[in-house]
């Protein structure tokens, strides 16, 4: 036990005090919760189709440039026709609304005929859209750096409750997660599309021959997941200020590893993975040497203990094998 | 019979490998020496980040080293200055590699005589055998790092460039720090490139050295999300150093500081970081800025922002004066109508620039230093940088 006061003050030195953890606490909720958005989008692909969609991340790019756009045709952040958080909503649904169609697409293009075959060709096709969109977002909005000066536009009130600091944007931004997360939970729980996609995720087969248009269930997932990713593009240029185009190759590795962590086909999975991996790399970047560098290392070694000890993620139900 | 075989196949390899090395050598003079016939234009080399992580300080060296060219071509009719453009893709993962392949295009292109860039340390480090072993000389804009001229880099002759290096700025920037700010307590936070963590290692021994208290840590250019490195900066920190290449990076660095509640710590950035979006950024947090001091009154800087829609882009300036280094040595070395990369090589060292757009001549010293190369110091007023004094 002598050892204790040592790695008390190894990990809480004078300075990192517990101000220090819920600053910590509070960045790590709210990237965490953009990650969440992202891992939504994954899990209710990969549960209905199987398919991991590497095209995501580059989705969630597109919608921080739809909401830029937006912000722009509203007049800019310095002087908008409107108020400026009704601007942050528009902004929010234009880049929804958008990436749901370009999910719809993407599936309509790059998927649908690859359904029945072999799982590695719609793997590849999911890469190839994801250069394409890459590849296409730096034709037509350039390589820089685009701001949304959300400062100019809605303020930086800072909050305190005791130790706790936050911004306005980072609570709305944690609040709003956290809204379309319940939203969605109660989409698929409770209503006759929802229902369908249960059943199409469950046997896609059965559920064709009970009536299911299995098509439309599936231009329906891409929609949601797509309009989700686009919602977490829109929030993090709000939060962290800048987009570009190469943006959403490591959100969407993020975003992926989230919703592996909660258990990939899970929808409270992928919420509780997006939270707990921004609560790790906050905390690794706080706590561990050189955490700063080697946060996404520490971050990948957690995940590997994860999966050592559930292969099937927190809230994944394991694969049964029929023999 | 067996030892005799072995012996025997070692004397063959250190033959093979002697030969090798010698025909490598043999190479490097032939493709120095050989000749290329001037004529009406001329190729040179530009190693830059076009595209990637640091596109948009890249863009900006693009722009100028254009400019320059497009200037020269105006008036040289007969004897054109034709760009060969290699993407480096700096920052990027496979940056080193494709900065590499870049310059392995350029040596095997005969009618490259001389090269611009490239834009990083690393990169220059990574290249600089190709490039000298293409007998190439080569004039870069913009890495500083003091380890490119030392003797060990064995690159004298060869590697020239057109801003001064990071000791100078760093003796620079610790000096504002310590005089005029009075800091006792400094957070520096390199981008993990040579570029970055040299002149956070000047300033970092320098302030110890007067001791004060100084806290280091590093974030990679891919970050966007600064705010668990913002959480563990102390609100009681005079100042945070952040000598990075990426200004919209930095503009979100500052953004997330204010959104954690610590905009009253004062933000001081470095040459890479000098454009308005930084600058913008503050007030508060007081921004501070060091940049070799571009001439906004020099005519050709007038002439580039009138061309540019106002801006001066003025990380890229340095780039400017490199390529107006490479082109004039080339008109020089093609004098008798044709030019080796020697003769061109020779003619760089021998630049001498009266009146550059730097505001100061540029003259080469024996290692590639420019000589009397300085710094200034910036503050900013919350939308562009306005320079200050020691």
């Amino acid at each position: 036990m002598q050892h204790v006061p040592d790695l008390i003050s190894i990990f809480f030195p004078p300075w990192k005090n517990w101000s220090f953890f819920w600053d910590l606490t509070v960045s790590g909720l709210t990237r965490g919760s953009i990650y969440a958005l992202i891992a939504l989008g994954y899990s209710m692909v990969y549960g209905i189709l199987k398919l991991l969609n590497f095209a995501h991340g580059d989705v969630y790019m597109i919608g921080a440039f739809l909401g830029w756009f937006m912000l722009q045709w509203l007049g800019g952040p310095s002087d908008p026709f409107i108020s400026g958080w009704f601007v942050v909503a528009c902004m929010l649904l234009f880049a929804m609304l958008g990436c749901g169609v370009l999910g719809v697409g993407i599936e309509r293009f790059a998927y649908r005929r690859l359904r029945d075959a072999p799982r590695i060709a719609p793997l590849i096709s999911a890469l190839g859209v994801s250069i394409i969109l890459q590849s296409s977002a730096q034709i037509l909005f350039g390589t820089g750096f685009r701001n949304y000066q959300t400062e100019t536009l809605v303020g930086f009130s800072i909050h305190n409750v005791g130790d706790v600091f936050f911004s306005t944007v980072q609570l709305v931004t944690v609040l709003l997660a956290g809204a379309l997360m319940v939203a969605l939970t109660l989409f698929v729980a409770r209503t006759r599309v929802g229902k369908a996609m249960r059943a199409t995720s469950f046997d896609r087969e059965a559920a064709s021959m009970m009536g299911i248009d299995v098509d439309r269930v599936i231009s329906v997932t891409f929609f949601i997941g797509s309009a989700l990713a686009g919602a977490a593009g829109v929030m993090f240029g709000l939060v962290f200020g800048q987009i570009y185009n190469l943006m959403g190759f490591l959100a969407g590795l993020k975003g992926f590893t989230a919703a592996v962590i909660g258990g990939i086909g899970s929808i409270p999975g992928a919420m509780l993975g997006g939270i707990v991996l921004g609560l790790a790399e906050s905390y690794a970047t706080g706590y561990l040497p050189q955490g700063s560098t080697f946060h996404d290392l520490y971050v990948f070694l957690l995940l590997i203990i994860v999966l050592i000890v559930r292969p099937s993620g927190l809230l994944g139900t394991p694969a049964i094998q029929k023999v | 019979m067996k030892k005799l075989l072995v012996a025997v196949a070692a004397l063959v390899g250190v033959a093979v490998a002697a030969s090798v090395g010698s025909a490598g050598t043999a190479r490097t003079a032939a493709s120095s020496a050989s000749a290329v016939t001037c004529g009406s234009s001329r190729t040179i080399g530009f190693l830059v980040p076009a595209t990637g992580p640091a596109a948009s300080i890249g863009q900006q060296q693009v722009r100028w080293a254009k400019f320059v060219v497009n200037q020269w071509n105006k008036t040289h009719k007969t004897a054109k200055i034709v760009i060969s453009q290699q993407d480096t893709q700096l920052g990027a993962a496979n940056g080193s590699a494709q900065a590499l392949a870049g310059a392995q295009a350029l040596k095997s292109n005969s009618k490259v005589l001389a090269v611009v860039g490239a834009a990083g340390s690393n990169e220059n480090k990574g290249i600089r055998q190709t490039l000298k072993g293409a007998g190439f000389g080569w004039v870069t804009g913009s890495a500083t790092a003091d380890e490119l001229t030392t003797t060990e880099a064995g690159t004298r002759g060869y590697f020239f460039r057109a801003v001064p290096p990071d000791s100078q700025q760093g003796t620079t920037v610790a000096n504002l720090m310590i005089d005029k700010l009075k800091v006792s307590k400094v957070y520096i936070i390199d981008d993990e490139e040579a570029y970055s963590t040299g002149l956070a290692d000047t300033v970092e021994a320098k302030l110890k050295a007067a001791g004060k208290s100084v806290t280091r840590d590093g974030v990679s250019q891919q970050e966007s999300d600064f705010s668990a490195l913002v959480a563990k900066i102390d609100r009681s920190t005079n100042v945070i150093y952040i000598p990075w290449q990426l200004s919209p990076k930095a503009a979100a660095f500052v953004s997330q500081l204010k959104q954690a509640g610590k905009g009253s710590i004062a933000v001081m950035g470095s040459d890479g970081l000098y454009a308005d979006d930084f600058a913008a950024a503050g007030n508060p947090p007081t921004i501070y800025d060091s940049m070799f001091p571009v001439s906004p009154g020099q005519a050709d800087v007038k002439a580039y922002e009138k061309a540019h829609g106002g801006n001066g882009d003025f990380f890229g300036a340095p780039t400017g004066v490199a390529t107006q280094v490479v082109v004039q040595a080339i008109d020089r070395a093609c004098k008798d109508g044709k030019a080796t990369r020697a003769e061109v090589r020779a003619q760089i060292a021998k630049t001498n620039i009266p009146k550059s757009i730097l505001g100061f001549t540029i003259k080469f010293t024996k290692n590639g230093e420019l000589s009397g190369g300085k710094f200034g110091l910036y503050k900013s007023n919350g939308k562009i940088f306005l320079p200050i004094s020691l």
